[in-house]
């Protein structure tokens, strides 16, 4: 009954929602940019690999009492400007694998990294099966690190209420939004801490805490003063762009890797090597996104500042080289007339697929790595953007 | 009825063999041979801050070493309510219980360096915990300063709760036990689930009170129950005595809340540190309130809308003083406190149990 109520519920909420104004900006790997066939037809394929659709991920969640208030409360929100809507559309628009991927790339590398070794003493399979090549536990982890990404992403919708603008709304509006943002991804967070509980294994618990703690700290490291404008710093390097990016979303997928590495007991060797491909294909991910802008006019160009072009042209060219003041236009306009910046960035993304791919080689062949390095080869292939 | 276990039951293993998780030793203290500890509640000795006063000193500045903030600011934001200002009821409690627990199986003086752990991360869990509420209760002030969404807005104060949390569940897991990574995790699942019972409202009057008392079990006891359990399964102590140690938790947790709650309308702001009658403002229908509608069913009504019509807070203060809501409100607490005296009965008898029931005393005599 509960879970049917649930259902209307959200798909009430889904007619009435309207996309509303995301007041900051850019969304660090949201992943749901227009995509190449490639990728999709990569991704789908990973997905039969596995067992089960991935946006499946998002439906068990939504079966919970405590979201089917969230909904309810949510639909008060609908004609205002609140961050939430947004973030709840995606989250709750299954079918586009948007929010998905991470979660699919560690349940293939389980399944890539194959059964439980030998060496076996500190973990207890007995009761386990692997399903499609995949334990319980390491499923349960994919989930766990997209309920914790999903967390993220709500709470980074809470809205700083003394800096509304009238276009905003109202201030009643905003406060009430926040409470739920807040209400909803403290829910998510717990439910990721008890679900790691239930691992048994503090090992994991450790790894996945520390990702939770650089994601949090991601939002007091980006280039951003307090009202969320960029700003690009004297002296800005590249490497800033990496340690932002490694906070923001490889510090999860990477972690995530060696962790369900962990659980099925594999060795040293096998974590960091699963910890390794996680870091660099987020690397590549977010590279890949940041390059979008920049072949595709069309895309929102929020958050420029700190992309990767424009931090590698602030590097070599010094930082007053950027009109931070001027329109997103220009700025693109500037990078893309020096077509090096854009190269430069194209050739690190594929040595980030490279150094991830290698990263692969001491796993057995087998079609769960062969749909890993496909979705690799997708990710650093810089085809023409169908429109 | 009580019953008392016999000093002679045989010891555990000694503290060299004893298995102590990854940090450090357990401290070496004096053990207690067969000696009656004081029973005189009164006395210095049994005072419950100065018996786990050398813990308590410089506690704080261990958890601000546990917030390993790579960020000025973060640091700064996680290291806001870490000040010295809070009263670290939780942790003198927590190494109170443990100490107890630890007297109750080994009869020696001893706390484990998991223990004091684990008192630490029930602060920062607690903190982390007031950071998200002073943004979800849009408060302005706590403790005597501007509230941490006052001073780095809304955003941070969030993020800045998740640091925290995340910090504190980082120390849990190098304490390398599963069995107190599951208990502390039911903790923070039990704050969001009040914090959701507190969003919504049970329309049956008779529904109302055991909403209320579970809301706060969830939001306040759980922590002090849960943590006390969890020092009791780290001292080694079996079942019997860890399940002692939640519901001397829980009562005490209860029981402070009832209290908590009573002094929102007896006390003024300045005692406080914090503005009186927030409760009501909040749209919370507390214990005297509850109470005070079963002589008053007008303020049925008010509950129902959350006192958000003009009015409806000084009216229902003022039925609440005219009704026996504040009195009936202290003798549920003062219930509570007993129950968790008798709990505590049940360990061996030692400084450290006679402290705990000053402790179930202290609840009830606050003023603040």
């Amino acid at each position: 009954m509960q879970v049917r109520k649930t259902f209307i519920g959200i798909s009430r909420l889904l007619s009435y929602i309207r996309v509303a104004h995301t007041q900051n900006a850019r969304c660090f790997v949201s992943w749901n940019q227009p995509k190449t066939s490639d990728w999709k037809k990569a991704v789908s394929e990973a997905e039969k690999i596995v067992g089960y659709p991935t946006s499946f991920m998002s439906l068990r969640c939504l079966l919970s009492d405590e979201l089917a208030n969230v909904a309810l409360q949510v639909r008060k929100l609908v004609g205002t400007k609140h961050p939430l809507l947004k973030t709840a559309r995606g989250f709750l628009d299954n079918g586009k694998h948007s929010l998905q991927t991470r979660g699919l790339m560690i349940l293939l590398i389980s399944k890539a990294a194959g059964a439980k070794s030998e060496n076996m003493e500190n973990v207890d399979h007995s009761a386990d099966e692997m399903v499609s090549g995949i334990y319980p536990s390491q499923r349960q982890l994919a989930e766990i690190t997209e309920m914790i990404n999903t967390a993220n992403l709500v709470h980074r919708g809470v809205v700083n209420l003394d800096t509304l603008k009238d276009t905003d709304g109202s201030l009643k509006d905003m406060e009430f939004g926040n409470k739920i943002a807040v209400l909803s991804g403290d829910f998510l967070l717990t439910s990721a801490s008890t679900g790691l509980a239930e691992l048994r294994n503090t090992k994991v618990v450790e790894l996945v805490s520390m990702a939770i703690g650089d994601m949090m700290s991601a939002e007091f490291t980006s280039l951003r003063d307090r009202n969320g404008q960029g700003v690009l710093p004297e002296g800005v390097t590249f490497s800033c762009w990496e340690r932002q990016t490694f906070l923001q979303s490889g510090s999860l997928l990477s972690r995530g890797c060696r962790s369900a590495m962990e659980l099925a007991g594999h060795n040293e060797q096998v974590q960091m090597a699963a910890e390794e491909f996680g870091k660099n294909i987020a690397y590549a991910r977010q590279m890949n996104e940041d390059l979008l802008p920049f072949a595709n006019l069309g895309v929102d160009p929020n958050g420029i500042l700190s992309s990767a072009p424009v931090i590698r042209y602030a590097e070599v060219h010094g930082p007053q080289s950027i009109d931070t003041f001027s329109g997103h236009e220009k700025i693109i306009a500037t990078i893309i007339r020096d077509n090096e910046t854009i190269e430069w960035c194209k050739e690190k993304c594929r040595d980030y697929g490279r150094k991830a791919i290698t990263a692969l080689d001491s796993f057995e062949p087998s079609e769960a790595k062969s749909a890993l390095v496909n979705i690799v080869q997708a990710t650093t292939a810089f085809k023409p953007v169908k429109s | 009825m009580y019953l008392k276990h016999s000093c002679h039951k045989t010891k555990k293993e000694s503290l060299c063999t004893a298995k102590v998780r990854s940090h450090g030793l357990p401290y070496l203290g004096q053990r207690f041979k067969g000696r009656q500890a004081e029973k005189d509640l009164n006395s210095p000795s049994t005072h419950p801050y100065t018996l786990v006063e050398n813990h308590l000193n410089g506690i704080t500045c261990r958890i601000k070493q546990d917030l390993k903030a790579i960020d000025h600011e973060l640091l700064h934001v996680s290291e806001y309510y870490f000040d010295g200002q809070g009263k670290l009821f939780r942790p003198m409690l927590i190494m109170l219980m443990a100490k107890a627990a630890n007297f109750h199986e080994t009869q020696m003086d001893r706390l484990l360096a998991s223990q004091e752990k684990i008192a630490m991360i029930a602060e920062m869990i607690h903190t982390a915990s007031l950071m998200h509420d002073d943004v979800i209760d849009a408060a302005d002030s706590r403790r005597g300063k501007p509230s941490i969404n006052q001073v780095w807005g809304q955003r941070k104060a969030i993020i800045g709760g998740d640091f925290v949390m995340a910090m504190a569940s980082i120390e849990l897991a190098r304490i390398r036990n599963e069995d107190v990574v599951s208990v502390v995790a039911q903790i923070t699942e039990d704050l969001v689930r009040g914090e959701f019972m507190q969003l919504g409202s049970k329309e049956r009057e008779e529904e109302r009170f055991t909403h209320y008392l579970n809301k706060s079990f969830k939001k306040t006891a759980s922590l002090l129950a849960n943590s006390c359990k969890a020092v009791a399964i780290l001292g080694q102590c079996d079942e019997g005595v860890a399940e002692v140690a939640f519901e001397y938790g829980k009562n005490i947790g209860i029981s402070f809340q009832l209290i908590d709650d009573l002094l929102d309308f007896t006390s003024c702001d300045h005692v406080m540190g914090k503005p009186t009658a927030a409760d009501l403002k909040l749209g919370l229908a507390t214990a005297p309130v509850l109470f005070a509608a079963k002589k008053y069913p007008e303020l049925n009504a008010m509950i129902m809308r959350r006192f958000t019509e003009e009015g409806d807070v000084e009216t229902a203060r003022q039925l609440v003083a005219k009704s026996d809501g504040v009195a009936e409100t202290r003798e549920l607490a003062q219930n509570h406190s007993r129950e968790a005296v008798r709990q505590i009965h049940t360990l061996t008898n030692s400084k450290y149990t006679t402290a705990l029931e000053r402790v179930a005393d202290m609840v009830l005599s606050r003023n603040k």
